[in-house]
C-alpha cells in the first residue's frame, strides 16, 4: 500500500512539474514582452514628448483652457499627461499582448475587446480636447463683441455659448465612446431644447425693447438723432 | 507666378498702352460714386497745374462697385479721341480702372497699385483716398513734389482736424509708433500718402499679400516697412480733414487694421526697434498738425460706461493678458465716480505695452486681444476727452507730448515684459 | 513724274527750299550763284526733288538776307544777271524741275528807288505809295512782329520827317496797298517774272498788306480781296502757275487764304510744324492730333506745304504759353538759340542729330496730308552756327564735300559770304553730300529712298486722312486713301520700343505690303491688329486685298 501511495504522489508531482514547466515558458515570455513593451513605451513617451514640445502643444491647450482645468484637477500638464497616457497604453498593450500567450480562454476575448476599445478612447478624447478648444475660444469671442457692442449682460451670453457647446461635446464624447449612448442623446436633447426656450422667452419677454432698438439701428436710417450729439472717428 | 495672377488680362493691355509714366495717382474705391467725380476732377487740376509736363496716369483700384464708379473715373482722362470739353492739356493724361475683386479690401487695391506703379516705372506715385472731399489740387503737389524732386521716399500727410478727431491716433498710434521707431510720424496710418517707385517696388515684393493681416492695415504696414528699411520719410501738411462721423461700433474693426497690424509687425521688425531711444521729428512741409477748435457734443457717459462694462466683464481676458498689478489699477480706477475718473498716461501707456507683449506672445487669439483693448482705449478716450474739453491747441498739442513722453520713458518696460513670462 | 497728270502739279511737288547764294558758287567769289546753281540741278534731281523754291535773289541791301528789296525786276549782281537766271530756269525745266520765286509784296527795302521817292516830298507821285502819318499812335492794336530787335510798327523818317509804318524791320517800309497804282505795279512785277516762265510765287507776309484803324492789321478783307484780285489775273494770264501764301496764323485764320479755291493755292501749315517737334518729345501724339483735328476742310483744289525747318527761325508763335515754355526748355536750352519767340536751329541739331529721330520726322512730313519742303541742307543733316546772328546760322553754305571750303566755292575760306560749319560733328569734313553719296546708307541715300517711295503712289499728295486713336498715346497711327489706294501709316514717336494694338476692322480682309521692303504682313482680321515697332520706326503700309 505505501508504494502506491508514493507512487501516486510521484505521479501527482510529476503532473505539478509538468504544469509547471508547461506554463512557466509562457510566463517567461510574458515577462520578456513586459520588459519589451517598457522599453517600447519608454522610447515612444520621449519621442511624443520632443514632438508635442516642437509644436508647442502647451500652449495650445493653454488657449484651449485646458491646462487650467488640469491645474484645477491638480493633473500634471497637457504635455506630461498625454506622454504618460501613450506610455501606459503602449506598455499595457505589450503585457495583455504576452498574457494572450499564456492561453487563458476567455481572456483573449477580453483583450480583444479592449484594443477595439482603445482607438475610440482616444477619439473621444480628441474630440472633448478640441471641443474644449473651441468652446473657449466662441465664448470668448462672444463675450468680446457683446462688451463691444455694449449689449447687455455679456458674460451671460459668454457663458451660455461655452455651456452649449461643452454639453454638445460632451455628448459628442459618450457616444463616441459607447456608453449610455441613447440616454446621453435624449438628456442632451431635452437640455438643449429647454435651454433654447429658456432663453427665447427671456429674451423674448425681457429684451423686447432691446430687440425693437437693435432691428431700429440696423434697418432703420436717415433717422439720426440730430443734434444729440456728434460722432467721433477713431483714426 | 501665382502672386501677380491677380492682374486681369485686360488691366494689364490697358498698362501696356499707358506705358512709362512720371507720375502715378492711385484711387482705391468701392461703391463711392457720390464724392469721386469731383475728387477725380481735382486730380486732374492737380496734375495739370503742377504737373503738366510730366507723364501722368491715374489708376483705379475698385472693390466691386456698382453704381458707376468706374465710369466716373475713367472719365477724368485727357486725349486726343475725347471730346473737346475737357481742359487743356500739354500731354495726354491717362485715366484707368480695373476690379481686383468683388468685394473690397484696402490691402489688395493697395498692392493693385503698387503692381500699377512698378510695371509703369512711375518715379512718383500718391494714393487718394475717394472720400477725401476736402481735397484740393495743391494736395497733389503737397505729396508728390518732395519725392518727384527725388528728395524723399514717404510723404505722409497733416492735417488740420478737430482736437477730438482721431483719439486712437493720437493715443495710442502716433505715440507707440514714435515711441518705438523713434520718429515723429503723426499719421503713420494714412488715407492718402505719396511715394517713390522703389518704395513701392520693395514693399510689394517683401509683403506678405497671402496673409489676411497683412492685407489689412496695409496703410501703417507700409509706414513702417519705410522705417524699417531706412527710407526717407516726411509729412506735408494738406489742409483741413473733414470731420467724419462713424458708428463707434466701427472702432474694433479700425483697430484691427491699425493697432493689429502696429502689433504684429513688432516680432519681424525687433531689431529695428529695439536699440532706439528717444523720437526724432522728421522735416515736415507745412503745419505740423493743427486743431480746429469748434465745439463738438460728445457721449462722453457712454465712453466711460463702456469701459467700466468692459473691465468688469472681461476680467477673464485681461488675466491673461495684462499683469496683476495693471489688471488691479483698472479695476480700482473702474469703480470711481465719474468726476474722479482718470486713465492716466502712465497707466494707458502699461495697459498699451502689455498687450503689446502678450499679441507677441500669442496668450490668446490675437484678434481677441485686440478686441480686450477696445473697452479700455474708450475709458482712455474718455479722460483725453474730459482734460481737453475746453483746451486750447495748443493745451492739446503739449497733452499728446506728454503722452508720447511717457510711452518713450517705458519703452524699458515693454522690452522687458517682450519675452519674459510675468 | 507721277501718275495723276489731272491733278494740280503742286500736289505733288516735292519742294526743296534753297538760296542761290548759299548753294553754289561758280566763279570764286565766296558767293552761291546762279550759273553755280544751275551746275547742281542734277544732284537735286537725283534726290527726287521736283520744284525748287528760292530765296529773294533781288537787288537788295541784304539787311534782311534778301527780303528787303530794291529792285524787283532784276537779279543781284552778286549771283550773276537776268540771262543767268534765265539759263538756270531752262536748265531746270529741261530736268522737268518747276521754280518757285519770292514775291516780298508787303514791303520794299528803304533802298528802293519808290522809297528814296516816296520820302523825298509831300508832293511826290510816289508819296502815297508807302503809309505815312505824322504820329505814331495809329494802328496801335497791331503786334510788333520782330520783338527782339524793334519797338514799333512806325519809324521816324527824318528825310520826309514824318511816320512810316514797317511790320518788319524799321528798313522795310511797308508798302500802301490802298493806292491802286501799287497794285498795278505788283502785278506788273509778278507779270514780269510768270512770263519768264517761273512756276509759282510765295508771296511772303500777305497777312500785313492792309492796315486799318481798330483792328490788329492782319488778315483783314481788304487784304483778301486784294489777293483775289492778284489771282483772278494769274489764272486768266497763267494758268496752271501756283500762289504759295506765307501766312503765320492759326488754322482756322489760315482758312480764308485759300477762300473757294480762288485766293491761293498752297499756304504753309505753320501751326502743324512745332507740334511735330513737341510730340516727339513729348512721346505723345496729342500736339499732332488735336491740330490737325482743328484744321478745316480746303477747297479739293488747294493744298497744304507742310515743312520741318526753314531759313526762319522755328517760329513758336503759334503756341499756348505752356507750349512754348516747353519747347522752349526742350530744344533751346541754350538763350542765345532763341529769337523772335522762335529757335533758330537747323533740323539736326534740333534732333540732337539723331538720325532715327531726323528719318521719323522727314517720314512724318512725307506722310501728312500735304506737299512736302525740303529745307537745303537738311537732308545731309547740316548743323547751324547761332553766333552769326540773326538767322544766318541756319543760312551758310551747303556742304558738298570734305575739301576746299568743303566744295562750295573756290575762294579763299575767308571771302565767303558766312564762314562754313567746322565743328567735328557737323562740320563739312564730316557732313557733306560727296561722303554721304558714297556710303550706301547715309542720310542723303535714305532720303532719296524716302522720297521715290512716297511717288510710288498719290495718296499722300492728294489723299484723305483719318486717324486711329490707338490707346497707346505714343503712337501715331493714320490712314490715308486717294480712290482705291489705300496706305496705313504708324509711327513711334517714343525712344522705346512700343507694342500697338490698331482698331484696323475697317480693312479687314487687307494684307499689309510695307512699302520700302515690299514685304507683305499679315493679312487684317477680326481682331485688333498687333505691331511693334522700335524706338522712332515707322510703317508705310499699302493695304492691298487679293
Amino acid at each position: 500500500m505505501w508504494k502506491m501511495i508514493v507512487s501516486e504522489l510521484t505521479q501527482a508531482m510529476g503532473d505539478l512539474a509538468r504544469g509547471f514547466a508547461h506554463i512557466l515558458p509562457r510566463i517567461i515570455v510574458v515577462v520578456i514582452m513586459a520588459l519589451v513593451g517598457w522599453v517600447v513605451a519608454y522610447l515612444a513617451k520621449v519621442i511624443l514628448r520632443s514632438i508635442l514640445r516642437l509644436i508647442k502643444f502647451d500652449r495650445l491647450s493653454e488657449n484651449a483652457g485646458a491646462s487650467q482645468l488640469l491645474t484645477k484637477a491638480a493633473l500634471p500638464s497637457a504635455t506630461d499627461l498625454l506622454c504618460r497616457f501613450v506610455f501606459w497604453v503602449a506598455w499595457l498593450g505589450f503585457i495583455l499582448l504576452g498574457v494572450r500567450v499564456l492561453g487563458i480562454v476567455g481572456l483573449q476575448e477580453q483583450i480583444a475587446k479592449f484594443f477595439l476599445f482603445l482607438p475610440r478612447l482616444f477619439v473621444a478624447l480628441l474630440i472633448m480636447f478640441f471641443g474644449l478648444l473651441l468652446a473657449t475660444f466662441l465664448s470668448r469671442a462672444a463675450l468680446l463683441a457683446a462688451v463691444n457692442a455694449n449689449f447687455p449682460s455679456p458674460r451671460l451670453l459668454s457663458v451660455s455659448v461655452r455651456t452649449i457647446i461643452i454639453i454638445f461635446v460632451l455628448s459628442m464624447a459618450f457616444e463616441e465612446v459607447g456608453v449610455a449612448e441613447q440616454t446621453m442623446l435624449v438628456a442632451f436633447g431635452v437640455a438643449f431644447g429647454a435651454m433654447m426656450l429658456g432663453l427665447a422667452i427671456a429674451f423674448g419677454t425681457g429684451g423686447k425693447e432691446l430687440a425693437q432698438q437693435f432691428l431700429e439701428k440696423r434697418f432703420v436710417h436717415g433717422r439720426k438723432d440730430e443734434g444729440k450729439e456728434d460722432e467721433l472717428s477713431p483714426l | 507666378m501665382a502672386e501677380t495672377s491677380f492682374l486681369t488680362d485686360d488691366f494689364l493691355g490697358q498698362l501696356i498702352s499707358v506705358g512709362e509714366v512720371d507720375i502715378l495717382v492711385g484711387v482705391p474705391t468701392h461703391n463711392n460714386a457720390k464724392t469721386i467725380g469731383s475728387i477725380v476732377e481735382t486730380i486732374q487740376a492737380g496734375i495739370l497745374t503742377f504737373f503738366p509736363r510730366e507723364r501722368a496716369a491715374i489708376i483705379n483700384a475698385d472693390g466691386g462697385s456698382r453704381d458707376g464708379t468706374r465710369q466716373l473715373v475713367i472719365s477724368a482722362a485727357i486725349g486726343d479721341a475725347q471730346s473737346r470739353s475737357k481742359p487743356y492739356a500739354l500731354r495726354t493724361l491717362r485715366s484707368i480702372s480695373t476690379e481686383y475683386a468683388s468685394s473690397p479690401s484696402s490691402g489688395t487695391a493697395l498692392r493693385t497699385i503698387l503692381a500699377a506703379a512698378e510695371l509703369l516705372r512711375a518715379k512718383a506715385c500718391v494714393v487718394i483716398s475717394p472720400e477725401s472731399t476736402q481735397i484740393t489740387p495743391d494736395w497733389l503737389a503737397a505729396l508728390l513734389r518732395p519725392i518727384y524732386a527725388e528728395t524723399f521716399d514717404l510723404v505722409l500727410p497733416t492735417y488740420r482736424r478737430h482736437k477730438f478727431d482721431g483719439i486712437l491716433l493720437t493715443n495710442l498710434l502716433y505715440p507707440m509708433t514714435r515711441a518705438l521707431y523713434g520718429m515723429e510720424i503723426r499719421e503713420p496710418s494714412a488715407l492718402e500718402f505719396a511715394f517713390s517707385g522703389r518704395l513701392g517696388s520693395q514693399f510689394l515684393a517683401q509683403n506678405a499679400w497671402h496673409d489676411e493681416t497683412a492685407r489689412a492695415g496695409s496703410e501703417i504696414q507700409f509706414t513702417l516697412a519705410a522705417i524699417a528699411g531706412g527710407y526717407r520719410i516726411c509729412q506735408s501738411f494738406l489742409g483741413a480733414k473733414e470731420h467724419v462721423g462713424t458708428h463707434s461700433a466701427d472702432l474694433v474693426p479700425v483697430m484691427r487694421q491699425t493697432v493689429g497690424a502696429l502689433f504684429s509687425s513688432l516680432e519681424p521688425n525687433f531689431s529695428v526697434w529695439n536699440a532706439k531711444t528717444g523720437s526724432q521729428p522728421i522735416p515736415t512741409t507745412g503745419a505740423k498738425q493743427e486743431f480746429s477748435l469748434e465745439p463738438l457734443r460728445v457721449n462722453r457717459k457712454r465712453l466711460r460706461e463702456m469701459f467700466s462694462i468692459g473691465v468688469a466683464e472681461l476680467e477673464s481676458v485681461f488675466q491673461s493678458i495684462l499683469s496683476p498689478s495693471t489688471l488691479a489699477e483698472l479695476q480700482r480706477i473702474a469703480a470711481l465716480e465719474e468726476a474722479s475718473f482718470s486713465y492716466s498716461a502712465e497707466l494707458w501707456v502699461k495697459t498699451v505695452y502689455e498687450f503689446a507683449a502678450a499679441y507677441h506672445k500669442s496668450v490668446i487669439s490675437r484678434d481677441h486681444i485686440i478686441q480686450a483693448l477696445a473697452p479700455l482705449f474708450r475709458g482712455r478716450a474718455f479722460t483725453f476727452l474730459v482734460e481737453n474739453r475746453n483746451g486750447s491747441a495748443a493745451n492739446v498739442e503739449d497733452d499728446i507730448e506728454a503722452l508720447c513722453l511717457e510711452f518713450e520713458r517705458l519703452k524699458p518696460y515693454l522690452l522687458k515684459i517682450w519675452n519674459g513670462r510675468e | 513724274m507721277p501718275l495723276e497728270q489731272d491733278e494740280p502739279w503742286y500736289k505733288h511737288a516735292i519742294i526743296y527750299q534753297a538760296h542761290v547764294r548759299t548753294f553754289y558758287d561758280s566763279n570764286g567769289d565766296g558767293i552761291g550763284d546762279f550759273p553755280g546753281l544751275d551746275e547742281k540741278l542734277d544732284y537735286l534731281v537725283d534726290l527726287g526733288i521736283n520744284t525748287i523754291w528760292l530765296m529773294p535773289f533781288f537787288p537788295s541791301p541784304l539787311r534782311d538776307d534778301g527780303y528787303d528789296i530794291a529792285d524787283y525786276y532784276s537779279v543781284h549782281s552778286s549771283y550773276g544777271t537776268l540771262e543767268d537766271f534765265k539759263k538756270f530756269l531752262v536748265s531746270a525745266h529741261e530736268r522737268r524741275i518747276r521754280v518757285i520765286i519770292e514775291m516780298v509784296l508787303n514791303h520794299t527795302s528803304d533802298q528802293h528807288p519808290w522809297f528814296q521817292q516816296s520820302r523825298s516830298s509831300q508832293e511826290n507821285p510816289r508819296r502815297d505809295w508807302y503809309v505815312w502819318s505824322s504820329t505814331d499812335a495809329r494802328y496801335h492794336e497791331a503786334r510788333i512782329i520782330f520783338l527782339d530787335t524793334e519797338m514799333s510798327n512806325w519809324a521816324w523818317d527824318p528825310v520826309s520827317k514824318s511816320y512810316y509804318w514797317h511790320r518788319f524791320f524799321s528798313h522795310q517800309p511797308d508798302l500802301n496797298y490802298d493806292n491802286p497804282a501799287v497794285r498795278e505795279e505788283i502785278w506788273n512785277v509778278m507779270k514780269f517774272w510768270l512770263e519768264m516762265g517761273v512756276d509759282g510765287l510765295r508771296l511772303d507776309a500777305v497777312p500785313y498788306l492792309m492796315e486799318r484803324e481798330g483792328t490788329n492789321c492782319e488778315n483783314l478783307p481788304e487784304t483778301h480781296a486784294i489777293l483775289k484780285e492778284l489771282r483772278r489775273k494769274l489764272d486768266e494770264q497763267f494758268p496752271g502757275k501756283m500762289l504759295l501764301a506765307e501766312a503765320n496764323q492759326w488754322p482756322a485764320d489760315l482758312r480764308p487764304y485759300f477762300a473757294d479755291g480762288d485766293e491761293f493755292h498752297m499756304a504753309f501749315h505753320f501751326p502743324l510744324m512745332p507740334r511735330m517737334f513737341m510730340g516727339v518729345k513729348l512721346e505723345d501724339r496729342k500736339p499732332i492730333t488735336e491740330i490737325l483735328q482743328q484744321t478745316p476742310e480746303i477747297p479739293p483744289t488747294c493744298q497744304w506745304c507742310l515743312f520741318l525747318r526753314n531759313h526762319d527761325e522755328l517760329t513758336l508763335e503759334m503756341l499756348t504759353d505752356i507750349e512754348r515754355d516747353y519747347m522752349n526748355d526742350s530744344y533751346a536750352q541754350d538763350k542765345a538759340m532763341r529769337l523772335n519767340l522762335g529757335i533758330r536751329r537747323r533740323l539736326a541739331p534740333l534732333l540732337d542729330n539723331d538720325r532715327r529721330r531726323i528719318e521719323l520726322m522727314n517720314g512724318m512730313l512725307m506722310s501728312l496730308p500735304g506737299t512736302p519742303s525740303i529745307y537745303y541742307g537738311d537732308e545731309i543733316g547740316m548743323g547751324d552756327n547761332i553766333n552769326l546772328g540773326d538767322r544766318n546760322g541756319v543760312r551758310t553754305p551747303m556742304q558738298w564735300s570734305g575739301g576746299w571750303n568743303g566744295g562750295f566755292s573756290a575762294a579763299d575760306p575767308e571771302k565767303l559770304y558766312a564762314p562754313l560749319i567746322q565743328d567735328p560733328v557737323y562740320g563739312f569734313p564730316a557732313v557733306n553730300v560727296l561722303s554721304q553719296k558714297r556710303t550706301q546708307h547715309s542720310l542723303l541715300n535714305w532720303m532719296g529712298r524716302l522720297i521715290a517711295v512716297r511717288k510710288t503712289t498719290g495718296a499722300f499728295g492728294s489723299g484723305s486722312i483719318e486717324f486711329l486713336y490707338p490707346g497707346n498715346q505714343r503712337i501715331l497711327a493714320y490712314a490715308r486713301q486717294l480712290g482705291d489706294e489705300k496706305i496705313l501709316v504708324v509711327n513711334n514717336l517714343s525712344n522705346a520700343a512700343q507694342a500697338v494694338e490698331l482698331d484696323l476692322r475697317r480693312y479687314k480682309g487687307n494684307i499689309l505690303i510695307e512699302m520700302f521692303g515690299k514685304n507683305i504682313f499679315p493679312r487684317v482680321g477680326e481682331l485688333p491688329y498687333l505691331l511693334t515697332l522700335g524706338p522712332y520706326q515707322f510703317y508705310w503700309f499699302r493695304l492691298r486685298r487679293i
